[in-house]
């Protein structure tokens, strides 16, 4: 097996198993599908050309994601925003207006994480859709882990605020 | 662990294995009860959080780093193609060599004679088939040709890689073959060696028609300047 097909195969691989986690973290990153399709092609398309730095296939995913948010950051230094931030964007809010297709659980919690503040929103999704760990994304953001671990209860708290379900004991068990 | 520690802990990652955290959550009810909601309300983040992307999302980006390739590798020819020119000229002026390309319409009636039994098929392949064929090649179709097609292959003819296909008709076969990369300046109909065709610059190639009979050229020709344009 010849190098270059073997390198092609490595790829292909990783394409069909981790281009829908990709999407799923560029899409809550973004806010936006179409966009959120070019940042995981163009990521793709950078992990290509340095596919020889990746040295554990257990550390793809940690890997491509973390080339996905420099891609994100370099689209907005290229474009200064076309398109508007998530924390702009207007959402209805479902919780009064359900309509039969956006009904159920799933439309109520998707407003609530779009209306997030992204600096608990990307721990978050760092944490659930990434697998990362405290300290990788103390890491990956340059924060300290305790911040991160503050950010992630919080992220939490907020959100179960947002959804109603107001959560009295994360008040009482506010991380100092 | 105590409770308060329990619970800073169920905040930041509800799912944590540690030992403290397993430990406390068997002994203490109430932060039992506390751990089973925060699971749910994982378990209900989890599903918000799980966006369904295009089930084309992986072809498409496998198709993007093809042609990016294909791309790079035409640069890396065209510097190799320029060395090898050179040397060609020294040696056609050395040998009084005449270089006399051959033109897209002889080549490929010349492919066709080589593969005489495509054009004995007729049962039909799927359109996914020959989605992927042009995929192969590095060209996502916009739309599939509504007739029917009986053979696809991705055939090099002379140096130029293509998509060779038939489609039947009612006057008889219709030999289909997109030259990837090569563009005819315009459309032309020929006649050669007792075949009629016809040759179109379509996308970035060319698309060749071959039959005895050129009855069926102008739907075919419109179904795929559809497909390969939209």
């Amino acid at each position: 097996m010849s190098a270059v097909n073997s390198k092609q195969r490595q790829f292909d691989a990783l394409v069909r198993s981790l281009s829908g986690d990709l999407f799923r973290y560029a899409y809550w990153l973004c806010g936006d599908e179409a966009l959120a399709h070019d940042l995981v092609q163009e990521t793709f398309l950078r992990a290509w050309r340095a596919l020889g730095d990746l040295r554990e296939t257990n550390a793809a995913k940690a890997w491509l994601i973390t080339i996905l948010r420099r891609e994100h950051a370099r689209l907005y230094e290229r474009k200064a925003p076309q398109f508007s931030d998530v924390s702009e964007i207007d959402i209805p809010d479902e919780r009064d207006t359900v309509q039969p297709e956006s009904a159920g659980e799933d439309a109520v919690i998707r407003a609530a994480i779009h209306r997030l503040d992204p600096k608990y929103r990307e721990p978050l999704l760092m944490q659930v859709l990434g697998g990362f760990s405290c300290e990788e994304i103390a890491r990956e953001l340059n924060i300290s882990a305790a911040a991160v671990m503050t950010q992630l209860f919080r992220a939490r708290q907020k959100l179960k605020v947002m959804l109603g379900d107001g959560n009295k004991e994360a008040n009482v068990y506010e991380l100092s | 662990m105590n409770c308060l520690e329990f619970r800073r802990q169920l905040g930041v990652d509800p799912l944590s294995s540690g030992a403290d955290f397993v430990g406390h959550r068997q002994e203490c009810a109430r932060c039992a009860e506390a751990a089973a909601r925060a699971v749910e309300f994982e378990a209900a983040l989890r599903r918000a959080l799980n966006v369904a992307p295009s089930t084309q999302l992986a072809e498409s980006i496998l198709l993007a780093q093809a042609t990016q390739q294909q791309r790079g590798r035409r640069i890396w020819i065209r510097r190799g193609g320029l060395l090898a020119l050179a040397a060609m000229l020294v040696l056609a002026v050395g040998v009084g060599m005449r270089v006399e390309a051959s033109p897209l319409s002889a080549q490929a009636v010349e492919h066709l004679r080589g593969e005489p039994e495509a054009l004995t098929l007729s049962q039909p392949v799927p359109a996914e088939s020959v989605r992927e064929a042009f995929a192969k090649r590095g060209i996502a179709l916009r739309h599939d040709v509504s007739g029917e097609v009986v053979f696809v292959g991705c055939c090099p003819m002379g140096r130029h890689p293509t998509v060779h296909m038939v489609m039947p008709g009612n006057t008889g076969p219709v030999t289909v073959i997109y030259v990837v990369d090569d563009r005819a300046k315009q459309s032309e109909d020929f006649q050669r060696d007792g075949w009629r065709g016809r040759s179109v610059p379509l996308g970035n190639g060319t698309l060749i028609l071959l039959a005895r009979d050129s009855g069926q050229f102008d739907r075919i020709e419109a179904e795929w300047r559809t497909a390969l344009q939209g």
